[in-house]
């Protein structure tokens, strides 16, 4: 079963924190929404669960209309960053909440819990409380009890931001593993995490200040972005602004030739680069700078370069001779790997 | 067709929404009926009956009754200065024994709060019994008449309200982050300075919490004075008893329950004000 | 922490235990040697005797003993009942409303315990409801005293309350009344028994609208403490009083065991 937001408008006290969203999440698809906090991406997924209601705009599940109904109505599965497990039940009892407070026939219950705890690595664990168990087994459970109501719609609000960074990849690992074995759930997965969202996704909607700015798979969104936060927010990116001129487009005094579909000539536009894909040294789209800064990463060495007062990062293998603070270096990159974006507010 | 389908819904949508907030002020009824009924309407009997004097009509008779005898008088001032002396002695008492308890800890500490706990649980009267024994007529210091003077009153009231400032005071000073005072002294600030200047300005919401309860409290105190068995001194509380129970007036007992009453919910009101604006 | 040397260390020690050892300590002992005691002019209790507690633990003060915990136990019910669902409608109220509701169940703290027995008095001496004379007026008289303790407790445990659980648990399709009786109760369960211990403590010690109020039949302790004292027996008052307090802990000590196992559950 699928979400379709329609030009969803959430307000607290007039303050306007979801403006009209519209997005459509195919059954089956895992749609990350991804943005930095008070994005606005919490309150889409609070509104599709029932806890907060549009000021103006319909949620849908599939065809039906669920804008009006209550949360328990709903018939969704929601997982959120603290987990919220029931304190005063045992695991299995959390996990068979759903399904007593649905009236499931008491043999059913028992099956579907063992069930869902086998899926979730859990089934050792049914007789504890969850006070006993450690954070990453605790998401687990709350995981494995949100599965037990087999919903058609899975909510997962920064389901892995109270891990610490080895459990998280672990973890997501897990995610992607019930993703595979439930295809036919939707997912909803609020993130402010690229990584997690270029990992599990199938299509990222990138958010920012209360508005959806782009979506698409994690491959178009990382290859060619359209707008500015999209390319920083996603990956990284060096974002400098360019001349569009009829003779071509100008960074710092010399031509690069870029794509320039969509670009309206004798403007300003900002030249979008990934720093793993600028190299050192001669090449097309050769440029010159000075080296300020320089972070040595294990695997990579970061150039921070100033070119004509714009900071250029440059990503490279780890170099064996690495250019000095202050040194001239050129660096260039391929024309297919640069994108040109209409320019942002800042260059204005 | 259809235009008129979406606003049929939302229409719905919005009349669906509202029984919500409806059904909560419902559920509000049962328990704000019982408090009409079993407190709120007394009250207002209390007062209609003190414009109602024993023989007959309405008037303001029996306040001016009450208001022209010494006695009332001279209880209204006892009680108001006896409820202002007891709870600066108990903040005052009450702030040094926990700054104590709190932050210059010995062993045992954790029982004393846990006895201070304990001790909330007792009647008041106990202590005037205690102290009874004490300076009582056959007491331990001998017949000393201290007991039957407000100063006895104000010995027992302070003793026995001072936990109820040394608890909201306990409560906020576990919440004080220890580093600051480590801070503060390893900045080289001596002991009456961090209190004043670091743990003070902590334990302000928590001091107006517990005096103003307990200014309320003493200002209707009944039990510690009615134990002394003093003549010489009487409280609102006391003159309403008197007045009703011994006297048998109810005109007059209620024109005092008018007064205690609006002094007490007036400071108790003025309190949560002030302390809400001083919080916002 | 505050004082780093010793000597002030013991100093500050001192000035303690010579504040708190006599005013809080000493009245607590005072009334436990008396209750043992037939004389007292010196510094200790002399003509040591438990004849007190025979006589406190039988007849008249055992009668008062049933009549206090009776009332107590059925005044705490009463009260936490009341007070909770004020708590829990309130919660759902808007916070205008929910101020009012506040206020209104605040009030009974304010208003002199003296006056609500006058007042309960008052109305139940008239018909439509006559209930002068009778256990139940001083029943109503503690509860309406009672009731905003309990109310106050329990929605500060509400508004601490995480709204995740009641979230996580209509996500999972429980109906509210569902979600109340099987999550929200629950979590509060160990600030219901707190809350009841304090009402029923509370209750235990009441004195002043009792006096207004209670029936011959059906004099509770405290009355009976003054009685004793009003008449010159101040040790078999004591000893009775010891009792009450024995009783008061001895319930309070069963209600923290049932919050203890609550909370660890």
């Amino acid at each position: 079963m699928g979400i379709r937001f329609d030009s969803v408008t959430v307000a607290y006290d007039g303050n306007v924190v979801l403006d009209s969203l519209d997005l459509t999440v195919e059954p089956g698809e895992v749609m990350a929404l991804l943005g930095p906090s008070g994005s606005g991406k919490t309150t889409a997924l609070r509104a599709v669960a029932g806890f907060v209601r549009p000021a103006s705009g319909r949620v849908f599940l599939g065809d039906r209309d669920v804008t009006d109904l209550p949360p328990y109505r709903r018939g969704i599965g929601m997982v959120v960053q603290q987990y919220a497990l029931f304190p005063h039940l045992r695991v299995d009892e959390n996990v068979a909440f759903g399904l007593r407070a649905r009236k499931t026939p008491k043999g059913e219950i028992r099956g579907r819990v063992a069930e869902a705890l086998e899926m979730t690595g859990m089934a050792a664990y049914a007789r504890r409380f969850p006070r006993e168990l450690s954070g990453g087994q605790q998401q687990r459970v709350a995981i494995a009890r949100a599965l037990a109501i087999r919903p058609d719609v899975l909510l997962l609000d920064e389901p892995l931001s109270a891990l610490d960074a080895q459990l998280r990849s672990g973890m997501l690992a897990e995610l992607a593993r019930l993703h595979r074995e439930l295809p036919d759930v939707s997912m909803l997965y609020v993130t402010h995490d690229q990584v997690e969202a270029l990992t599990l996704a199938d299509r990222i909607a990138v958010m920012d200040a209360a508005k959806l700015r782009a979506c698409g798979t994690p491959r178009q969104l990382y290859r060619a972005p359209t707008d500015e936060f999209t390319a920083s927010f996603v990956g990284g990116a060096n974002l400098v602004p360019v001349t569009v001129g009829t003779g071509g487009v100008f960074f710092a005094g010399t031509e690069v030739k870029v794509d320039t579909d969509g670009v309206i000539p004798g403007a300003w536009a900002t030249l979008c680069v990934r720093p793993h894909l600028v190299g050192l040294g001669e090449g097309p789209n050769q440029f010159i700078g000075t080296v300020t800064e320089i972070q040595w990463r294990g695997a990579t060495h970061r150039l921070y370069v100033n070119v004509d007062g714009h900071t250029v990062m440059a990503d490279l293998r780890e170099l064996k001779n690495p250019p000095g603070l202050g040194d001239s270096v050129s660096l260039h990159f391929a024309s297919e790997d640069a994108v040109l974006l209409p320019a942002g507010v800042s260059h204005g | 067709m259809a235009e008129a389908v979406q606003k049929a819904r939302v229409v719905r949508g919005r009349s669906r929404s509202s029984p919500r907030p409806f059904g909560a002020l419902v559920w509000a009824l049962p328990p704000i009926a019982a408090l009409i009924l079993f407190f709120l309407y007394p009250l207002a009997l209390v007062v209609q009956q003190s414009f109602h004097p024993d023989t007959g009509g309405t008037s303001l008779q029996p306040y001016a009754d009450v208001f022209a005898s010494e006695g009332f008088r001279h209880a209204l001032w006892t009680t108001v200065w006896l409820a202002l002396a007891s709870t600066a002695g108990c903040l005052v008492l009450g702030f040094l024994l926990a700054l104590v308890i709190a932050f210059v800890p010995f062993p045992g500490a954790k029982a004393v709060a846990r006895f201070i706990d304990v001790y909330l649980s007792f009647p008041s009267f106990l202590i005037t019994l205690a102290l009874l024994f004490i300076y009582g007529t056959t007491g331990i210091v001998g017949s000393f008449q201290f007991l039957t003077t407000p100063w006895g009153v104000l010995l027992a009231e302070v003793t026995y309200f001072t936990p109820f400032v040394m608890r909201p005071l306990l409560a906020a000073f576990s919440q004080l982050d220890t580093a600051q005072l480590e801070a503060a002294s390893s900045l080289g600030a001596r002991a009456p300075r961090i209190v004043r200047r670091v743990i003070l300005p902590e334990a302000l919401p928590a001091l107006a919490a517990g005096g103003s309860l307990v200014l309320v409290l003493c200002l209707n105190e009944f039990g510690i004075v009615l134990f002394t068995g003093a003549k010489g001194v009487t409280t609102l509380p006391m003159l309403v008893y008197s007045k009703a129970i011994l006297e048998s007036d109810y005109p007059g007992a209620c024109v005092v329950a008018v007064v205690n009453v609006l002094i007490s919910v007036g400071l108790y009101g003025l309190y949560r004000v002030v302390s809400r604006r001083a919080g916002a | 922490m505050l004082v780093h040397s010793r000597k002030a260390k013991w100093a500050v020690w001192a000035v303690f235990l010579l504040l708190f050892l006599p005013l809080f300590a000493l009245p607590l002992l005072v009334v436990l040697g008396a209750s043992f005691a037939t004389h007292w002019s010196g510094v200790l209790p002399s003509g040591l005797t438990t004849a007190h507690y025979r006589s406190a633990t039988r007849g008249e003060a055992l009668q008062a003993l049933t009549t206090s915990l009776v009332t107590a136990v059925t005044a705490s019910l009463l009260a936490l009942a009341t007070g909770t669902w004020a708590a829990l409608a309130g919660a759902a109220l808007k916070k205008r409303h929910r101020r009012v509701l506040d206020a209104l169940f605040v009030l009974p703290v304010a208003v002199p315990s003296v006056v609500v027995g006058l007042s309960v008095l008052v109305a139940f001496s008239q018909p439509p409801l006559l209930l002068n004379g009778t256990r139940w007026i001083v029943i109503i008289a503690h509860t309406v005293l009672v009731t905003a303790f309990a109310h106050q407790s329990v929605s500060a445990a509400i508004t601490r309350l995480d709204p995740a659980y009641e979230q996580a648990a209509a996500s999972l399709g429980a109906r509210p009344a569902y979600v109340l009786w099987r999550v929200r109760l629950p979590l509060l369960l160990p600030s219901l028994t707190a809350a009841a211990g304090l009402c029923f403590a509370l209750s235990m010690g009441e004195l002043s609208a009792t006096m207004m109020l209670y029936p011959p039949d059906w004099t509770p302790l405290p009355v009976l403490i003054y009685a004793a004292t009003d008449r010159g027996a101040l040790f078999t008052g004591s000893a009775v009083a010891v009792v009450l307090m024995a009783a008061t802990l001895l319930v309070l000590f069963v209600v923290s065991r049932v919050r203890t196992r609550a909370s660890y559950r």
